[in-house]
């Protein structure tokens, strides 16, 4: 996991992330929610295009190759539509991801959908794969520490997964080779997609990668939902109800489930996001063809649709997340105050 | 973080927490002793490619040939020193940034805020990977290390400097008429000593992980021939099925290197405000 956030702040809730006049109860809280999203997704866009607009060299240099001179690189420019001002490019490109083909790929020509939509799969099912496994992870963690906190209270979460989730994921991924590909040898050390490009067919080489992504992304989920966990044991009518003798099942799913259901939808924003991180090294590590490999050989060519088409579709997701986070923060927060 | 600290002040030095303290001084006995005790040159190939560890080579060889121990004790210091450079650097601009919020309107907060916010939507790794296009490995992940953990220490640290204005001593500065940015610097951060050094622990990690991601993807391209750690992985990887060793060490250490560091700033998070005002 290459993000680590600040451990409660982050997720621990509404109270203090925006000026009243906006907050929770107010009627025109989820306007201001979407209102919000739409200037960060605007934002996420303009910066990844300028900034990947600033770097040096461009695609006329990576496609010319040193072959081509002053001339010929100026006329690829031209061609590519490069020599516009930088806002010009960056309005077609917004136009260019409304239409059916998002724009062409400044390096081969080809629409940007599917030079995405031919990679988009595997990362699908690797990220899928790790995103439920770590979900499943995560709650086995949060039950051991409603378990901790119960147990021993106002002691705080023991700091196992928060350590665990500092542990560098290209560590991991090389661990695990070490381990499984090399001493054990029971895997196979790279991940090349079978002819076809499904990964399904040779489940074999989905474990690593899945591994890679799945485990950090757990500790770092149970390290920010530990705490709320924690949160929820603790209040007085979760207490209550503990010494009332109510059967923890019922407990965990009238008290402690509602309470964690915006950390959780914060949490799994961020883990998306953690993901697309994630599966660009778990794919270069293991030479498996996916999305964030993409991403990765995008940025290295300046090939700047593809890598604002791949940083919009993420942000889209990730933004979409928390609003829903947003969105129905209100009405739980709504339902425990009465 | 928040109301971490108060009520766990007492109880928390026992033999576990201070584990990862004790580790670290381990490690960095090790980084710091390392490079002058290597049994062979780090960087030169001293013997068959690959060979598995075990009695000459005591790690092995790496894909050169060059030994893997000697390449280990030698790759750390600057390892560890260029992540807790990035470190120091984003705990800098970030309580700069952080101080600077809370003392100004509260629009300067939102736009903090709205920045952090933006930094979760971006793809993480995608900062990182634009600023190694421009800058060399090292300066990458300091920049990187920067622009993805200021705002986030901002956000604390402006929320900490918020509730800490509200206290009495404070006020009483205030009232005593003090300058703001007096106030600022040596009534309200010395309160937040226990805070900032976890979150340098937080950041130091962020920096490894960087680290170890441009390693990893080969855009680390001003590290020694020496080589460090997050190379290592990189470069043994191949040779994952003739010599385990030489991929599974530097991965231990990394990860012994990560543990220690997140250990002890949750150890120093919940001891609480440490040499803050009693």
């Amino acid at each position: 996991m290459i993000v680590t956030r600040p451990s409660r702040p982050a997720v621990a809730g509404p109270p203090e992330r925006r000026p009243r006049r906006w907050g929770p109860r107010s009627p025109l809280a989820p306007l201001a929610a979407v209102l919000r999203v739409a200037v960060l997704l605007s934002a996420v866009s303009a910066t990844v295009f300028a900034a990947c607009d600033a770097l040096p060299g461009d695609a006329a240099d990576t496609l010319g190759g040193g072959r081509v001179g002053s001339a010929g690189l100026d006329e690829l420019r031209a061609q590519r539509g490069l020599t516009d001002p930088l806002w010009l490019r960056w309005l077609h490109s917004i136009a260019d991801l409304a239409g059916r083909d998002g724009g062409h790929s400044l390096l081969t020509g080809r629409p940007v959908y599917a030079v995405i939509g031919e990679r988009l799969p595997a990362t699908l099912v690797s990220a899928g794969l790790a995103l439920a496994g770590a979900a499943l992870m995560c709650l086995i963690g949060c039950l051991l520490a409603g378990r901790r906190a119960v147990r021993r209270p106002h002691t705080g979460p023991s700091g196992v997964a928060t350590a665990l989730a500092a542990v560098p994921q290209p560590v991991v991924a090389a661990g695990l080779t070490a381990l499984f590909a090399g001493g054990l040898a029971l895997l196979p050390p790279v991940s090349l997609l079978p002819p076809g490009g499904n990964p399904l067919t040779e489940p074999r080489i989905l474990i690593l990668p899945v591994l890679t992504i799945a485990l950090p992304t757990a500790a770092f989920g149970t390290a920010l939902l530990a705490g709320a966990v924690a949160d929820a044991l603790s209040t007085p009518h979760a207490v209550d109800a503990r010494l009332r003798g109510v059967p923890a099942g019922r407990i965990l799913r009238r008290h402690v489930a509602p309470a964690l259901a915006v950390p959780a939808l914060r949490v799994l924003a961020v883990a998306v996001s953690a993901t697309t991180a994630g599966t660009a090294l778990a794919e270069s590590t293991f030479g498996y063809a996916g999305a964030g490999e993409l991403l990765v050989t995008a940025v290295a060519t300046r090939d700047t649709p593809v890598v604002h088409a791949l940083a919009v579709g993420s942000a889209i997701v990730v933004l979409g997340i928390l609003l829903i986070a947003d969105l129905i923060a209100d009405p739980i927060a709504r339902r425990e105050a009465r | 973080m928040r109301a971490v600290g108060r009520r766990a002040s007492r109880q928390v030095p026992c033999s576990w927490a201070l584990l990862p303290i004790a580790a670290g001084c381990l490690l960095v006995a090790f980084v710091v002793v390392g490079p002058a005790a290597t049994p062979y040159d780090p960087g030169a190939p001293v013997g068959v490619p690959w060979t598995p560890a075990g009695g000459e080579h005591l790690l092995g060889t790496d894909v050169l040939g060059r030994d893997v121990l000697s390449r280990l004790m030698a790759g750390g210091r600057r390892l560890l020193m260029v992540a807790a450079l990035a470190a120091a650097c984003t705990c800098l601009v970030g309580t700069s940034a952080g101080l600077i919020a809370a003392g100004a309107r509260p629009g300067v907060g939102y736009a903090v805020d709205l920045v952090a916010d933006l930094l979760i939507a971006v793809p993480a790794l995608l900062p990182a990977l634009l600023l190694a296009a421009v800058l060399p490995g090292t300066g990458a992940v300091v920049a990187a290390t920067v622009v993805s953990g200021a705002p986030l220490t901002a956000r604390i640290v402006a929320d900490a400097a918020t509730r800490t204005s509200a206290c009495g001593y404070v006020r009483a500065a205030r009232l005593r008429g003090e300058r703001p940015a007096a106030i600022l610097v040596r009534e309200v951060l010395p309160s937040m000593s226990g805070l900032l050094a976890a979150d340098f622990g937080l950041r130091f990690v962020t920096a490894l992980q960087l680290l170890c991601a441009l390693g990893v993807l080969g855009l680390a391209a001003d590290v020694p021939a020496t080589g460090d750690w997050a190379v290592m992985l990189r470069e043994n990887l191949p040779g994952a099925a003739l010599n385990p060793a030489a991929l599974a060490a530097p991965a231990v250490l990394l990860t012994a290197v990560a543990l220690a560091v997140a250990g002890a700033a949750h150890t120093v998070a919940r001891a609480g405000t440490g040499s803050g005002p009693r």
